[in-house]
């Protein structure tokens, strides 16, 4: 840019004139949508009603005020139970892949034959399709009859059972009760099924980061430590954990982003039978009510902002230091 | 307090002998200095001290407790590292009472000895303050006040100064010879530096290969080496040796027995004519540092030089001039045994 045209234009106008189609192609990216979830959320719109035929074409003269928030918060049953669900499934997967995580990354921070193997095997999980995993876990794994669960609960059965009759002891074991394998499609336990198939799946993520970081941790520091008389959990503790706190801070970050919106994983479970989060429950409304279901939409924007203004309250501190 | 006895110490690792066989008595309150080029040992030998290394062979008593199997932290030694190692997530207070901590020494007790720690080292407005807050020496002495709350028996230093500027190094030097002083307490110090080692040393151990190649006093060791390495590790710049090619007809004369060798050190030099003198040369370069300078010269063999004088003027460049030096100032050697001989 010359002198003369920086003084025609002024020194800020040019670069902000080169920013503007970024910024307007990124603002009608995010306001399109949003302000028709918005527009949605405030009209009559259904997607088959033969009653009221034009309530399925989106229309202003459909107007419906507050009545689809009012439906949703007070008159659908499933709404508070599903922000309560997805709080409950995020914050457990997250308590468990960092504790986890943290574990198992501490366990092959050190040289052993065969490390690079037993990486890559810790890794596997994280690239396996959601749905594939989901699949997986509730046939293979938890099914009560054909699944791992019900052959161990079945093979622990057996095994008492043929013991009931050995000498001495027998009768200890004759006072055993059948034992009867957990369904985990039932309405109490689906979401404890998705918690452990996710977090099964999201471990290795919190393992892949904490590895890195321990890494990078001074030796030095450790051997201090040691002459302090520290023992290994006070050095964890005193160190190891301090030392970590901005790569957790991380995982808790990206794995609420991710969680928040769990969808495969509870559909193939239990297809929301006993255990919903928003995006199912928005799934569900969008089979015929779109109203409905925007306005819930417009509800999970607003937990999830809840949700991270709190978590960059905790781990933004973090990350700034 | 406590003095050390090291008997057949030795560390390999697998097949690798790091250190040979060492055998040293250090004095109860004694400073002293293990120096050597890198990969001597010096550090695993005093990392062997503190047990952070498995001592593979021989035996480390403190005082009169043989150590091989003791904790690192049962053994009364604290270590300040070249890193300095503060815990970058605790104040300095506390970095400096977390060792009382483990030990679960009494609360007022650990704020009295951190205090009067932090006291003898002039850190006590910084007590609150994170380690990322401080400067390099501001750290150092964190580390050291770490150590001295411990109220250790055997101080170890591991190349301490090798993180600060020059002006630095040289006042840290002086505040950790007080230090000894004030504290009397038996310390161990490795450095690489031979500067560090003479000025603060009580008694200077040079290792090489693994292996002791002389234990005494400075001076001792500046007046009196036992072989050729030692004479040129201590002392800058490094001793002279002179062949008999190098000398004249009267320098020669002092190649007697054994002796095939003549070291001299640049600062022993003195300007003479070419009769009287040990050696001939032709000065070919000079590094003028103000208060002497060092004349690069080259002999009549062809073998270069150094030459340290307060007197430029009797050097001029490609101007041959004759150099002796005081008959008890000049050490014989022998190039096959490296031994000083006589």
């Amino acid at each position: 840019m010359n002198a003369g045209m920086a003084t025609i234009m002024g020194n800020r106008t040019l670069p902000r004139l080169l920013q503007t189609p970024a910024v307007v192609l990124l603002l009608a990216w995010m306001l399109v949508p949003l302000s028709m979830t918005l527009f949605f959320s405030f009209i009559r719109y259904v997607l088959n009603n033969l009653r009221k035929p034009e309530w399925t074409t989106p229309s202003i003269d459909n107007w419906r005020g507050w009545g689809n928030y009012e439906y949703v918060l007070y008159k659908a049953k499933d709404f508070w139970f599903a922000v309560e669900n997805s709080l409950i499934i995020v914050g457990s997967i997250i308590v468990f892949t960092v504790v986890l995580g943290l574990a198992i990354a501490v366990l092959i921070n050190r040289t052993f034959p065969g490390r690079g193997i037993v990486r890559v095997l810790l890794i596997s999980p994280f690239f396996i399709m959601p749905a594939v995993n989901a699949v997986l876990w509730i046939n293979m794994i938890l099914d009560p009859v054909l699944g791992l669960n019900g052959l161990a609960i079945g093979g622990i059965n057996n095994m008492v059972a043929s013991l009931t009759n050995a000498p001495l002891v027998g009768w200890f074991f004759a006072l055993w009760p059948v034992i009867e394998p957990i369904s985990f499609r039932g309405t109490e336990t689906s979401a404890i099924a998705v918690i452990i198939m996710v977090t099964w799946q999201w471990t290795p993520f919190a393992v892949l980061i904490f590895m890195t970081s321990l890494q990078s941790e001074d030796q030095q520091q450790k051997e201090a430590a040691i002459l302090d008389g520290a023992s290994a959990w006070s050095q964890f503790c005193n160190l190891t954990l301090p030392h970590l706190a901005r790569p957790i801070a991380i995982v808790v970050m990206i794995q609420a982003i991710f969680h928040l919106s769990l969808y495969a994983e509870i559909e193939i479970v239990s297809r929301g039978n006993g255990n919903k989060n928003l995006p199912y429950l928005i799934g569900e409304f969008a089979s015929n009510n779109i109203g409905a279901a925007s306005a819930t939409g417009i509800l999970a924007v607003i937990l999830a902002n809840i949700v991270a203004i709190f978590l960059l309250r905790i781990v933004g501190k973090n990350l700034m230091d | 307090m406590a003095g050390l006895t090291l008997r057949n110490v030795a560390k390999n690792y697998a097949d690798v002998n790091v250190i040979e066989s060492i055998d040293l008595d250090i004095k109860d309150g004694e400073f002293v200095v293990f120096v050597g080029p890198s990969g001597c040992g010096k550090s695993t030998l005093l990392r062997m001290i503190a047990g952070l290394e498995d001592i593979t062979g021989g035996t480390i008593a403190i005082g009169d407790t043989v150590v091989n199997e003791v904790a690192p932290a049962k053994r009364g030694v604290a270590m300040v590292f070249q890193t300095y190692a503060l815990y970058p997530h605790m104040t300095v207070y506390k970095n400096m009472a977390f060792g009382l901590k483990q030990a679960k020494t009494p609360k007022d007790e650990i704020d009295k000895r951190v205090r009067a720690a932090a006291e003898i080292l002039e850190i006590s407005d910084l007590l609150e303050r994170t380690p990322r807050a401080l400067s390099g020496g501001q750290r150092q002495r964190v580390a050291i006040g770490r150590a001295i709350v411990r109220e250790p028996s055997v101080f170890l230093f591991d190349e301490p100064l090798s993180n600060l500027d020059a002006a630095l190094r040289v006042q840290t030097r002086i505040e950790i010879a007080r230090l000894h002083q004030r504290l009397g307490t038996t310390m161990i110090y490795v450095t690489h530096d031979q500067v560090e080692a003479m000025t603060l040393a009580d008694k200077i151990v040079v290792l090489r290969g693994g292996n002791i190649e002389q234990v005494g006093s400075p001076i001792e060791l500046y007046e009196t080496p036992d072989n050729m390495f030692v004479a040129q590790f201590i002392g800058s710049p490094k001793m002279n040796f002179f062949k008999a090619e190098d000398l004249t007809k009267k320098g020669q004369a002092m190649l007697k027995g054994d002796v095939d060798r003549l070291g001299i050190r640049p600062e022993h030099f003195t300007t003479t004519d070419v009769k009287s003198a040990l050696v001939v040369a032709t000065p070919d370069l000079v590094e003028n540092l103000g208060e002497n300078a060092l004349v690069h010269c080259i002999t009549e063999g062809g073998m270069e030089f150094i030459v340290k004088t307060t007197d430029l003027t009797k050097f001029k460049q490609g101007k041959k001039i004759g150099l002796t030096a005081d008959k008890a100032r000049v050490l014989g050697f022998n190039s096959t045994t490296q031994k000083r001989i006589g």
